[in-house]
């Protein structure tokens, strides 16, 4: 029983507020101390979540008691410690990245305000991953929504900003209520709203009606389908740095949630559980990186991206339950290290790519990649960054998105150790959905990184200059993420496997996925005989020499028939380098008898090319708007054809307008009937007394009817 | 009946490249050369009626600058005509050399041509003709072409373009200017709008007369232009 | 019929003095008039031919053209606007048919057309010239003069949409097209709509005419397009003959007619060939190309030259050609013709051929007549337009042939067109050929002073000329309208809402000639 984390975590929570009431104190110092207080706070969370995963747990203290809800609880668990070091990597950058940022906003919004809500947004989280009863945890979630809301909105004197704040408070709320009346629904049996307490018996109805609350309650956090229509609005006009977080820690939360319920409160019973998770998180894959690519907008692609990323999470960590479910811990714990594995890695690209896009914002004032272009020659360093993150995001080897997409896909293969069909065919059909969400996800970020950086400038860009240092120093920490991540599987697994212990078991997936050497003889081998033996048999002794671990490596069936997976970022990187040196070594001996001409681009004997000829953004995603015409299911708003004197044409003027999926089929039905029943309501009300007797009546016998038959 | 079969069935359309001084005017119509007159007055007639000025009479010999000569038709019966296909000279530097003798890539630019003089490319890769047996082929762009093929006068407006297509070609690199108007200007140059030929914009190094000069000539051309075979 | 017409005018414009002179009504009209007059023409059918400018001591004159299509005879209307402000109403509200006619004069002479959309950046580029070059101005004569410099060209954009651009095709593209910059507005995928920047080639054949003998400027009429030499330099011809009073022999109209419709029938098999290789049908394009080699060799058999250059003279032709070429000629022309139809018949029975060139490059009757196109390319879309029906002249009124149409204006109709000329042409030369008797072949040419419209139908579509001659026979003022001028003035139209891979199908079956419409 270790105390430390707890006590660093308090100590890390007290650094925030502090920095919260130092940073209301002072407009001038503000800046510098949401990032002295951010960085410490965030830094100590870290340690504090290395300790929660690697250490014994401090087992659940009780603070106050009261009279109804019993007492609060607080306490470590390596789960918690995972997503609070996910939000540490996250917050650490971000916040020696709003050092200089937060320039562009003064003098019309205050600095002093922006410092106090982020320092208590980052307590707020960081208290959430020791909150161990319901009531806690509610508050805190609460305390996180608002400060959340308010530093969405902070730009408040745009109406816009104001109603994407408005409009994600309030489908929170709906989420957090859902998730209240289902963890309450889950420890209504066991008497105490402690998540420890041992659970009571639950009724197959009672189980899924808390599945269901609770996975779409939280599930408005984590941006699932079809209760995501905060989070395109939201992330476009919070502030680069606040979208950061958003993408990298509040949208986590979600996920934090649904694995909690699902694994202590409740511990997942139906595969069907899994084949609801799974399919949603397919689905809001696909649906995100569809409106992704067809769009235009940087932050608002971000944010549509985020959507697909946490659905590729999420379809993990169906995955895992409709594993645990069929009783296979091992591909169960596969898929939840893939799932939170891609939540890590989705915090540090994403937060990159949104601090990359604020930069550009900030810079030159505007974010539509229709306009931008040719960047890199302005913005060498933030280009470069920003490819890592494009290259981490796309899943490129050997960058980190890479390697949880890896996991993802091989855990979905695993459909054949399945026995029901059903479960085989849907795993097939997510798997073959995710493929073509990876596809796309390329598609999109070529888009991306080639529309913004490279080609020309489509409209004059002011002359800028790099960002300032500590932006760039915040990125570009968030680039080493990236790469890290990315090279250093072996080292990352195991942390999560650790941290998952409690649901799965002891260092499952290590044993499994990251052997240390492929040695028959090394002793002690804490492999098994006959995984040693196949893999000799096979002959990959590679790895023979190398120091430390370099493989993730999975095999299944016997040495009859040996199945092996295997992937190793690391050597990858090795391997890369070297043949990017011979590469370029050739190149350079082939052509050193030869001359160099230079001459421009050939355009036809066209000169100069005009920024309006180049390619731009929507030119570039059209066919993807084409070819899946019936997901957008675009509206023509205007499709005007003038001509002045009969025949000569002088504009065609067309635009069309897609609605967001999850708002067509969620948020407009809703909105519209709303607005009905507000019209039937309004009806009712016309004044007249004998009415209201008869509502009064109706009302009486309504309720008498309920008690006498329930 | 698929259009492989039928392309089968029509057999092999290629022809020999025919060799000689009397070809048919079917697939040369020839260019004038240099005639002896009985008189010095006649021969003086005979240079009055070009347009071009390309006859110009020494005593009683008429010289032919076969450049400038548009074809008109104008001294047909009295000039000497010649009726074969090697009609190119070289105007500077020489054939390309090394590997480049089997086979090179030609970037055509029409620079303000009539139509006639690429009407008779398009015919270079046609089954009578199949200017790919020789190695040559006709690339659409400049980066990949080693001989620059311009036809027209080079206009005003085509010149810039033009010399944009010779800046982006690689060395080595070659210029055959085909047709009066690019050796020359032809009927149209040198005037207010166009220079006299395509000297004016790039570098020439062979030059082939005629309007339009036939298929034949411009194989002969090419195949001289890539070292295949040295012009008379 | 033009007497009727005249009366119907005079009736109608009492005050404007109506004279017939020859085949024309002519009239010096006040520039007022100028809007009503025309409107009332073209409702009665009469068609825009051409629109002359001609500036002579600074004063300008602008003579407007129209032919009839109900029968024979031309209005001209000839106005005079004030020499200081150079601006005359634009007819272009009028008719579309003018839009292009006043872009170029405005080019050239620096007129200002009131109330026309679009002026600027047409013939002379923007990025090359000055404002108000007037290159066809007198005096002024090199380059020297019009002060180059550079000015910023900037494309008319029409597509109004969220990440709409230009794609620009050209001007030098392909493997050996002719030289033309194209701008696709599009939103990626499907273009918009597509215009040419064209004049890329030009060479200011009209003014490089003035001051050449008559005999001379022929060469350039007929090397405008070189691929229609008859067409261009008979129209040519024909202005002079009229102008100078030359009437060329019987012979010599035969023999005329015969080549001309040699060159229609060598043409259209370019133009098929060309729509066949657009649709990568390499086999079918081959064996076009063969067919075309084929005939290439016919004429060059037949008057010494390949493509009929110096074929025809002022007064008739420059040498005889004798019954036995001729008779040769057709001889060789029929045995063709079953390989021409087995190429028809085997393009019209594949599929994959006709999926790409049906409901492509659409030009309905209505635009076809509005933009007053003309050629195969208008009698596809349904509107008999044909010269040599609608302003007869020699041999066409003693031979007979049909002026095939099509209604549908897309590319498969024009296909069609081009294969049922082709026929037609055929069948002319062999009457032709039957009718041939002995006799001279070229009027003694005494060019005097005057000025006269002359027409054909090249084989693209009618070709309508002016020549002003003075004594010594020097061109003073030439006037050419190739009828691919008309024509690409409704590329615009056929390419409303395309898709990329259609643009070379698009394109080859509109059958444009740049070097023609560029001069
Ligand atoms: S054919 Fe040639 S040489 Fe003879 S007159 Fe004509 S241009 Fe002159
Ligand atoms: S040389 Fe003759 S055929 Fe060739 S482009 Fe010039 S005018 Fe036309």
């Amino acid at each position: 029983m270790s105390q430390w984390p707890l006590l660093l975590t308090g100590i890390a929570i007290g650094v925030a507020l502090v920095g919260a009431l130092g940073g209301v104190v002072s407009e001038r110092r503000a800046a510098v101390v949401l990032t002295t207080a951010g960085c410490l706070a965030a830094a100590l969370a870290f340690i504090a979540g290395v300790g929660m995963i690697f250490g014994a747990g401090s087992g659940d203290r009780f603070l106050w008691s009261f009279p109804v809800f019993g007492s609060i609880a607080i306490g470590t668990t390596p789960l918690g410690g995972i997503f609070a070091c996910i939000s540490a990597l996250v917050y650490v950058p971000t916040s020696l990245y709003s050092l200089r940022y937060l320039e562009r906003y003064r003098p019309e919004y205050s600095a002093r305000a922006f410092a106090c809500w982020y320092c208590v947004l980052l307590a707020a989280i960081i208290a959430l991953f020791v909150c161990r009863d319901v009531i806690s945890f509610f508050v805190i979630w609460e305390i996180v929504a608002i400060a959340s809301a308010a530093l969405v909105a902070y730009e408040w004197r745009r109406e816009r900003n104001v109603r994407a704040a408005f409009i994600m408070l309030a489908m929170s709320e709906a989420g957090t209520i859902a998730a209240v009346v289902a963890m309450l629904l889950a420890r209504a049996g066991s008497g105490s709203l402690h998540f420890g307490a041992p659970a009571a018996a639950i009724s197959q109805a009672a189980a899924w009606a808390i599945f269901i609350l609770s996975f779409f309650g939280f599930g408005v956090k984590a941006g699932l389908l079809p209760v995501n229509s905060w989070l395109p609005r939201a992330h476009p006009v919070a502030p680069g740095n606040v979208s950061a977080l958003l993408s990298g820690v509040i949208l986590n939360l979600g996920v934090y949630g649904i694995v909690l319920v699902n694994s202590e409160l409740v511990p997942v019973r139906y595969a069907g559980e899994g084949v609801v998770v799974l399919v949603i998180g397919a689905a809001s894959a696909l649906i995100g990186i569809l409106y992704a690519t067809i769009e235009d907008d940087l932050k608002t692609m971000l944010a549509y991206s985020s959507v697909e990323n946490l659905g590729i999470a999420v379809t993990a960590l169906g995955v895992a339950f409709v594993f645990t479910a069929e009783h296979q811990t091992l591909f169960a714990a596969l898929g939840f290290a893939a799932a939170v594995y891609h939540v890590l890695n989705h915090s540090a690209y994403k937060a990159l790519l949104f601090l990359g896009a604020a930069t550009l914002d900030a810079k030159l004032g505007g974010r539509s990649m229709n306009r931008l272009g040719g960047l890199i020659r302005v913005l060498p360093v933030t280009a470069a960054l920003f490819f890592v993150g494009v290259l981490g995001i796309a899943a490129i080897p050997p960058l980190n998105g890479f390697v949880s997409e890896w996991l993802t896909f091989q855990a979905l293969l695993r459909a054949v150790e399945l026995s029901p069909l059903g479960l085989r065919v849907v795993f097939a059909l997510c798997g073959a959905t995710l493929a073509l969400t990876a596809a796309l996800a390329v598609t999109c970020f070529v888009k991306a990184f080639g529309m913004t950086f490279l080609g020309r400038p489509r409209t004059p860009l002011p002359a800028v200059d790099e960002a300032a240092r500590a932006m760039k120093f915040g990125m570009a920490l968030l680039a080493l993420e990236c790469i890290l991540l990315g090279v250093l599987p072996t080292y990352v697994l195991p942390a999560i496997s650790h941290g998952a212990a409690d649901l799965l078991g002891p260092d499952t997936i290590t044993a499994a996925l990251v052997p240390p050497f492929f040695k028959p003889t090394a002793a002690p081998n804490p492999l098994p005989s006959d995984f040693v033996a196949t893999f000799h048999a096979l002959g990959a002794q590679i790895g023979r020499g190398a120091p430390g671990r370099g493989w993730v490596v999975m095999l299944r069936g016997g040495s009859a028939n040996p199945v092996v997976f295997a992937m190793s970022t690391t050597y990858l990187l090795f391997i890369i380098a070297l043949l990017l040196a011979i590469a370029y070594a050739v190149v350079r001996l082939a052509s050193r008898t030869r001359r160099t001409s230079r001459s421009p681009a050939w355009s036809g004997g066209l000169s100069p090319v005009l920024p309006e000829m180049t390619y731009t953004a929507t030119g570039f995603s059209n066919p993807v708007r084409v070819i899946f015409d019936a997901v957008f299911n675009p509206t023509e708003v205007e499709n005007e054809r003038d001509t002045i004197y009969q025949h000569f044409r002088s504009a065609i003027r067309r635009k069309r307008e897609d609605v967001f999926w999850s708002d067509r089929i969620l948020s407009v039905p809703i909105e519209r009937a709303t607005l009905r029943m507000a019209a039937l309501l309004a009806r009712m009300h016309h004044g007249r007394l004998p009415a209201y007797v008869g509502y009064a009546l109706g009302t009486l016998l309504l309720v008498l009817a309920i008690v006498t038959f329930a | 009946m698929s259009w492989f079969i039928r392309g089968l069935r029509a057999g092999v359309l290629t022809e020999n490249l025919p060799e000689g001084q009397n070809l048919p005017a079917s697939l040369t119509p020839g260019l004038p050369r240099r005639t002896d007159f009985a008189t010095e007055q006649e021969a003086l007639e005979i240079t009055s009626l070009c347009p071009t000025g390309a006859l110009r009479a020494e005593e009683r010999a008429v010289h032919v600058t076969s450049e400038r000569c548009v074809e008109c038709m104008r001294c047909k019966p009295e000039q000497d005509w010649r009726r074969d296909a090697d009609w190119a000279r070289f105007a500077d530097g020489g054939p390309l050399e090394g590997a480049f003798t089997r086979s090179i890539h030609v970037r055509i630019v029409d620079a303000g041509d009539c139509g006639s003089c690429l009407s008779e490319l398009a015919q270079l890769n046609g089954p009578s003709y199949n200017l790919h047996r020789f190695g040559i082929f006709i690339t659409p762009t400049p980066r990949q072409a080693d001989v620059l093929l311009v036809v027209g006068p080079v206009t005003r407006q085509m010149l810039d373009p033009l010399k944009l297509a010779y800046e982006a070609m690689p060395a080595p690199k070659r210029v055959l200017a085909v047709g009066a108007c690019a050796a020359s200007g032809g009927v149209f140059g040198p005037s207010v709008m166009c220079a006299a030929g395509a000297a004016d914009a790039v570098p020439v190094d062979l030059v082939l007369p005629g309007c339009p000069p036939p298929p034949l000539a411009i194989v002969h051309a090419l195949r001289a232009l890539c070292g295949q075979e040295r012009p008379a | 019929m033009l007497a009727e017409a005249v009366t119907a005018l005079r009736s109608r414009w009492s005050c404007v003095d109506w004279s017939i002179e020859r085949d024309s009504i002519c009239a010096s009209i006040s520039p007022d008039d100028l809007r009503a007059i025309t409107k009332y023409l073209i409702s009665q059918e009469w068609r825009l031919g051409t629109i002359v400018a001609t500036e002579t001591h600074g004063q300008l004159e602008l003579r407007y053209c129209l032919y009839a299509t109900r029968h024979p005879g031309w209005v001209q209307l000839v106005i005079a606007p004030d020499r200081m402000e150079r601006a005359v109403p634009s007819l272009t509200p009028v008719t579309i048919a003018a839009d292009w006619f006043e872009r170029e004069i405005e080019d050239l002479f620096s007129v200002s057309f009131a109330q026309h959309p679009r002026l600027g950046d047409f013939v002379l580029h923007d990025s090359q010239w000055a404002e108000n070059a007037g290159l066809m101005r007198p005096g002024v004569h090199t380059s020297g003069d019009l002060s180059e410099q550079q000015r910023e060209w900037r494309p008319k954009r029409v597509l109004e949409e969220e990440g709409a651009f230009v794609m620009p095709i050209g001007p030098i593209f392909s493997g050996d097209a002719e030289s033309a910059l194209f701008l696709l507005e599009t939103v990626g995928e499907d273009v918009v709509r597509a215009v040419p920047r064209l004049f890329y080639k030009y060479r200011a054949i009209e003014k490089i005419a003035e001051g050449r003998t008559a005999a001379d400027v022929l060469l350039l009429a007929e090397r405008c397009a070189g691929t229609s030499a008859i067409g261009n330099g008979l129209a040519y011809c024909r202005a002079v003959e009229r102008a100078s009073g030359v009437e060329p022999p019987a012979r010599a109209h035969v023999v005329r007619g015969f080549v001309a419709e040699l060159e229609r029938l060598r043409h259209h098999m370019t133009s098929v060939r060309e729509i066949c290789a657009s649709t990568s049908l390499t086999v079918a394009a081959s064996q076009a190309l063969w067919l075309e080699e084929q005939l290439l060799r016919i004429s060059g058999e037949t008057c010494g030259h390949r493509y009929l250059f110096g074929v025809l003279a002022i007064g008739g032709l420059q040498h005889d050609v004798d019954d036995g070429a001729l008779r040769a000629c057709v001889a060789g022309a029929a045995a063709l013709s079953p390989k021409i139809d087995q190429l028809r018949t085997a393009l019209e029975n594949s599929s994959s051929f006709l999926d790409r060139i049906e409901r492509v490059g659409v030009v309905g009757r209505e635009a076809a007549r509005t933009f007053e196109l003309v050629g195969p390319f208008a009698r596809a879309a349904g509107v008999a337009a044909d010269m040599r029906v609608i302003q007869p002249y020699d041999p066409y009124p003693c031979v007979h042939f049909d002026v095939p149409t099509e209604s549908e204006g897309d590319g498969y109709a024009r296909l069609r067109v081009l294969f049922a000329e082709m026929r037609a042409s055929l069948g002319i030369m062999s009457e032709l050929c039957a009718e041939l008797a002995p006799g001279a072949t070229r009027a003694p040419a005494a060019i005097r002073a005057g000025s006269a419209l002359g027409w054909s139908e090249a084989p693209r579509g009618a070709s309508v000329q002016w020549v002003e001659l003075d004594d010594e026979g020097v061109v003073r003022r030439y006037r050419l309208t190739p009828p691919s001028f008309r024509n690409w003035h409704g590329f615009h139209v056929a390419t409303e809402g395309f898709a990329f891979q259609d643009f070379p199908i698009v394109l080859a079956t509109l059958d444009l000639s740049v070097a023609e419409n560029d001069r």
